[in-house]
């Protein structure tokens, strides 16, 4: 009964067969031919996938080359003059490091400098009232059309109680109502799961702001207590604004950017 | 109780194998088409279907991953502290921890995204949100990358566990490294350790298993501990100290006297002193080893006095054996105690067991009161008791009782004991004698020696054979080892060899004798002296008829024929030539006819004759019969049932008879029909079988023509045995303007 490394134990015993290093050898040469054979000869969704793959390997490939290289690699930041034996003619030259740094900072600057309000998406197509709302017949003869469905996600407050059937125009359905977004923080480039407080803004119409339909563009209010993020007063802020970024009826979920 | 097998686990797919998998799957197993102007319920139950199917391909995956990994908490407690010292019991707790999780997780997914489709008012928007949902299940997925690989390895690793039976009769080998464990190991099982020289060569627990006493013996080989606390033990000790925890067994401890280990004998004992506490409740034997290089006589005082010392430390379950494996000596006597005396102690321990009182009451011997003072012993034939006295007044007072040799070779030590040549023959020939009741008594007790005892004097199975040729019984004896040529002038012998070849010839012979007297004899009989032989003429004329039946055959072999099978005339001529007047051959045309292809017609003719003369009275007496029936059935009909349909008819076709006419006729008919019954019943006659179950006579006669319609066909014609298959012309192949090959679909 094999048990433990018995692969190894026998090879231990009884060597391998004479020519497995050789065969190894051929094996190992015959990939780079069997592989090219298959992306020659691929197609479709499968050769879409497979590029990516090799791609990505390559693109380690050649990082690792380059790592390796580093040492005789001519870096800008070489040639930065060492002071002392430097000619005269070459005195006021700096090393190109510093000339990196600088271009960065200057970016960094006009960034800040930009408006404070400007928003991330700031052009949408606006939504038609007909996308937005489907016609719910009612009446026990099914002939009155009054009242609209929204087919759009929605955010509906916690205490919100729905009106008499008679005078609720609007249906939101609870199957699209949203209560988290997935939030993106800029800067620190992560992503958290926040609950939305309100919807500020919808860009389509103010009817939409009301019902609280969210909608890609839609300014929305998200609970950050968790984050820990602090006002310029001092104080623990709680709500931030953040834009919705993608289509939510389309994706299942909010997605958005919070606005700092 | 449950078998510790880890070899059935399902391999592991690592995250994007998984996903792989699990996408592949909904891809095959879901329906794939779909349009955007099917119904829209239509539609959504097509998205919804795939992210239900892939949520459920998920989360079986998952789930069979999850029961086929043991829970530490289930297993013995010698495995799950093995797990814990291999791979770690809290990493192997999260790992499948997450697994949960994820499975969890993504039957979540699934549900809120299936919500959603329900709400969907398009093609577009269904799909987007299908691929939403099967694009985050396979991110949870994903993400259980390190699990998934971890408990591959884990699985790789358990799957080449040895299979340990934590409950059977175990002997567990322990010591420090190199003092000869494996050694031992290999020399009572056939587990093949590794044997080496340095310390640390057995790194994990080995199986090998013995026999003794007809039992089956589990045989742990430990890898070697070294004496320090046990927080400073590596993994490869601590599989040592698990076993030696958890298993009850007997425990081998092995020192090596010689101290070629590398440790010292003090040392030794002090590591036996340490791990002592977990010897408690086993069978424990110091086994002394190594004796050929450092025999235990000659061993200092003072260390034997240690290791003597260790021994009664030890308790009253401890013993002290010494052994070597290099020259192997002790190393069964080490064996067969270690093993006794941990079946001495499961014995014990099995009746303290509160289970055998319970068997041990129900248990009762009893004796039968003698029914009188005659004595029934068991009954020996008389020529066994004289066989047996004879050979106690030749054997003398120096026989043993031996067992028989019959079924094993003789070991050395048997061959020692055996002091006297002649002393086996005898013994065995006693054996004989009771096999055979005592029929070789008349030779004067010395027999013959079998060929068995002849092949072990000569030197034993394949030094010595028996020549069988021996007992050939041949005419002449002197033949017996002639040699016998396999080819023999250009033949193999065996081709013409029969044993009864002489008598089959001399049959033949006689055979032949005797038919050719009869045949002479009737040839006498029948010419009465005429001569037999053909004159010139009919030699002639055999020679025409010949010719004809050739020609005759040739043009029906041209013609084709029907394919049936041919019928002899003889036969035919019943059916086919009745001589009935619509019969297109008159009798003298067939007569002819025949007589020219040498056919004697003349009786067929009187059989067709015959059959003329027969069938139309045998019709007549038919006929007869039925209108004798259909009557009684009117009359009784008319008599008793006035409405009947029958007598109704008759009345009908009477009507223009005068009335006295027709009831003189009825009265008739009655009272005719009132003897034929009568007479009936006088000599009751039964039906013709091929009419019982039929109604009347126009259902017999429909009957009969059914069965001879079917006849028909069977006779003469081809059957239903004869299977043709004439070739189904396809009409589209086989019309229209285009001709055969002209288009490739042909
Ligand atoms: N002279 C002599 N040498 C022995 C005897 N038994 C084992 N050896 C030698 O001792 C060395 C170690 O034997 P092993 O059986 O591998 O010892 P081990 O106890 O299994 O060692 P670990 O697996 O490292 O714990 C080998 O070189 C054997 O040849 C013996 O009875 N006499
Ligand atoms: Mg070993």
């Amino acid at each position: 009964m094999p048990q433990h490394e018995h692969m190894e134990r026998h090879r231990k015993l009884h060597g391998r067969r004479f020519d497995a290093e050789e065969r190894e050898r051929k094996r190992e040469a015959r990939l780079s031919h069997k592989r090219s054979e298959f992306a020659q000869k691929v197609h479709g969704l499968r050769a879409k996938l497979y590029n990516q793959k090799r791609f990505k390997e390559k693109a380690t490939m050649r990082k690792t080359i380059a790592m390796h290289n580093e040492r005789s690699n001519k870096h800008a930041n070489d040639e930065a003059v060492a002071d002392g034996a430097v000619p005269a003619y070459l005195l006021d030259r700096e090393g190109v490091s510093r000339a990196k740094v600088l271009s960065n900072t200057v970016k960094q600057k006009r960034k800040e400098k930009a408006g404070k309000w400007e928003v991330p998406i700031p052009k949408v197509k606006p939504v038609a009232d007909d996308e937005m709302f489907k016609v719910m017949r009612t009446g026990s003869k099914k002939n009155k059309a009054w009242k609209r469905v929204v087919t759009k996600c929605t955010f509906v407050g916690d205490n919100f109680t729905r009106k008499a059937p008679k005078y609720e125009r609007f249906i939101r359905p609870t199957g699209l109502r949203m209560k988290r977004a997935n939030v993106t923080h800029p800067e620190l480039k992560t992503s958290f799961q926040l609950d939305i407080l309100g919807v500020k803004k919808n860009p389509s119409s103010s009817l939409y702001t009301n019902l609280g339909v969210l909608t890609k563009g839609t300014i929305i209010e998200v609970n950050v207590s968790d984050l820990g993020l602090v006002t310029t007063s001092g104080k623990v802020a709680w709500g931030k604004m953040a834009q919705v970024t993608n289509n939510p009826e389309l994706d299942g979920c909010v997605n958005a950017v919070l606005l700092v | 109780m449950p078998v510790y097998n880890f070899k059935t686990m399902a391999p592991v797919p690592s995250a994007s194998d998984l996903v792989d998998i699990v996408l592949t799957r909904t891809q095959r197993k879901t329906p794939t088409v779909v349009h955007p102007g099917y119904k829209i319920t239509r539609i959504r139950n097509f998205y919804m279907r795939k992210i239900k199917f892939t949520q459920q391909t998920i989360s079986e995956r998952l789930t069979a991953m999850l029961s086929d990994f043991p829970r530490l908490s289930d297993i013995h407690p010698f495995y799950s502290d093995l797990c814990n010292t291999l791979y770690d019991r809290d990493h192997y707790k999260l790992a499948l921890g997450q697994i949960n999780t994820a499975r969890q997780l993504v039957d979540a997914v699934a549900r809120d995204m299936i919500r959603m489709v329900k709400y969907g008012d398009s093609l577009y928007r269904c799909k987007c949100l299908k691929r939403a949902a099967l694009g985050r299940m396979c991110t949870i997925l994903k993400r259980q990358r390190a699990s998934l690989s971890y408990l591959e390895e884990v699985r790789k690793h358990m799957s080449r566990l040895p299979a340990l039976d934590p409950n059977t009769r175990t002997l567990l080998l322990c010591g420090l490294p190199n003092v000869g464990k494996s050694s031992f190991m290999n020399k009572i099982t056939r587990a093949n350790v590794d044997v080496q020289p340095y310390a640390f060569t057995t790194k994990s627990l080995f199986v090998g298993h013995t026999d003794y006493r007809y039992l089956r013996w589990q045989v742990i080989d430990t890898p070697g501990i070294l004496d320090h606390p046990l927080e400073q033990r590596n993994t490869i000790e601590m599989q040592a100290i698990t076993a030696l925890a958890h298993l009850t067994c007997s425990v081998l401890y092995f020192m090596d006297v010689s101290e070629q280990c590398g440790f010292s004998i003090e040392q030794q004992c002090n590591l036996f002193r340490s791990i002592s506490p977990l010897f408690a409740n086993k069978q424990l034997v110091v086994v002394i080893n190594k004796i050929d290089a450092q025999p235990y006589d000659t061993l200092e005082s003072d260390k034997r006095d240690m290791i003597e010392r260790l021994v009664k430390e030890g308790g009253p379950n401890t013993t002290m054996l010494q052994m070597s494996n290099v020259s192997e000596v002790g190393v069964s006597s080490v064996k067969n105690h270690a093993c006794d005396k941990l079946l001495a102690s499961r014995v014990d321990s099995r009746v303290s067991m509160k289970k055998t009182d319970s068997v041990m009451n129900r248990l009762q011997v009893f004796y039968p009161t003698a029914r009188d003072g005659v004595v029934r012993e068991a009954y020996v034939p008389e020529s066994v008791l004289r066989e047996r006295e004879r050979a106690a007044a030749e054997g003398g007072e120096g026989k043993k009782t031996r067992k028989s040799r019959i079924g094993y070779a003789p070991t050395k030590d048997d061959d020692d004991d055996d002091d006297e040549g002649d002393e086996t023959p005898a013994e065995s020939g006693d054996e004989m004698m009771v096999g055979n009741g005592g029929g070789g008594a008349g030779d004067g007790g010395r027999r013959k020696k079998t060929a068995r005892e002849l092949m072990w004097e000569n030197g034993g199975p394949g030094v010595w054979a028996p020549d069988y040729r021996e007992q050939y019984d041949l005419l002449d004896p002197e033949w017996r080892f002639d040699a016998i040529p396999q080819i023999l002038d250009g033949k193999n012998i065996a081709d013409y060899f029969d044993p009864d070849i002489e008598e089959k010839l001399r049959m033949l012979e006689e055979e032949e004798d005797r038919l050719q007297a009869e045949y002479e004899a009737a040839d006498m009989e029948r010419t009465d002296g005429h001569d037999t032989r053909l004159d010139e003429m009919e030699t002639a004329q055999v020679a025409e008829i010949r010719e004809r039946v050739k020609i005759a055959r040739a043009y029906k072999d041209r013609s084709g024929g029907r394919n049936r099978p041919a019928l002899p005339r003889e036969i035919r001529g019943r059916i086919k030539d009745c001589h009935d007047d619509d019969a297109k051959l008159k009798a003298d045309a067939i007569e002819r006819r025949l007589a020219r292809v040498g056919v004697d017609a003349s009786s067929m003719l009187e059989r067709g004759r015959k059959r003329e003369r027969e069938g139309p009275r045998e019709k007549r007496r038919q006929s007869r019969n039925a209108r004798g029936d259909a009557e009684m059935e009117d009359a009784s009909s008319g008599d008793y049932d006035e409405d009947g349909g029958v007598s109704m008819k008759v009345e009908g076709d009477e009507r223009s008879k005068s009335k006295g006419a027709i009831k003189r006729q009825r009265k008739e008919r009655v009272e005719s029909a009132r003897r034929e019954q009568s007479m009936a019943r006088s000599h009751s006659r039964p039906r013709e079988p091929s009419q019982i179950g039929l109604k009347d006579e126009s259902m017999a006669k429909v009957a009969r023509m059914v069965e001879k319609k079917g006849q028909r066909k069977w006779f003469g014609g081809s059957g239903e045995g004869d299977h043709t298959k004439s070739v189904h012309l396809v009409k589209w192949c086989n019309t229209g303007k285009k001709r055969n090959g002209t288009h490739y679909s042909r």
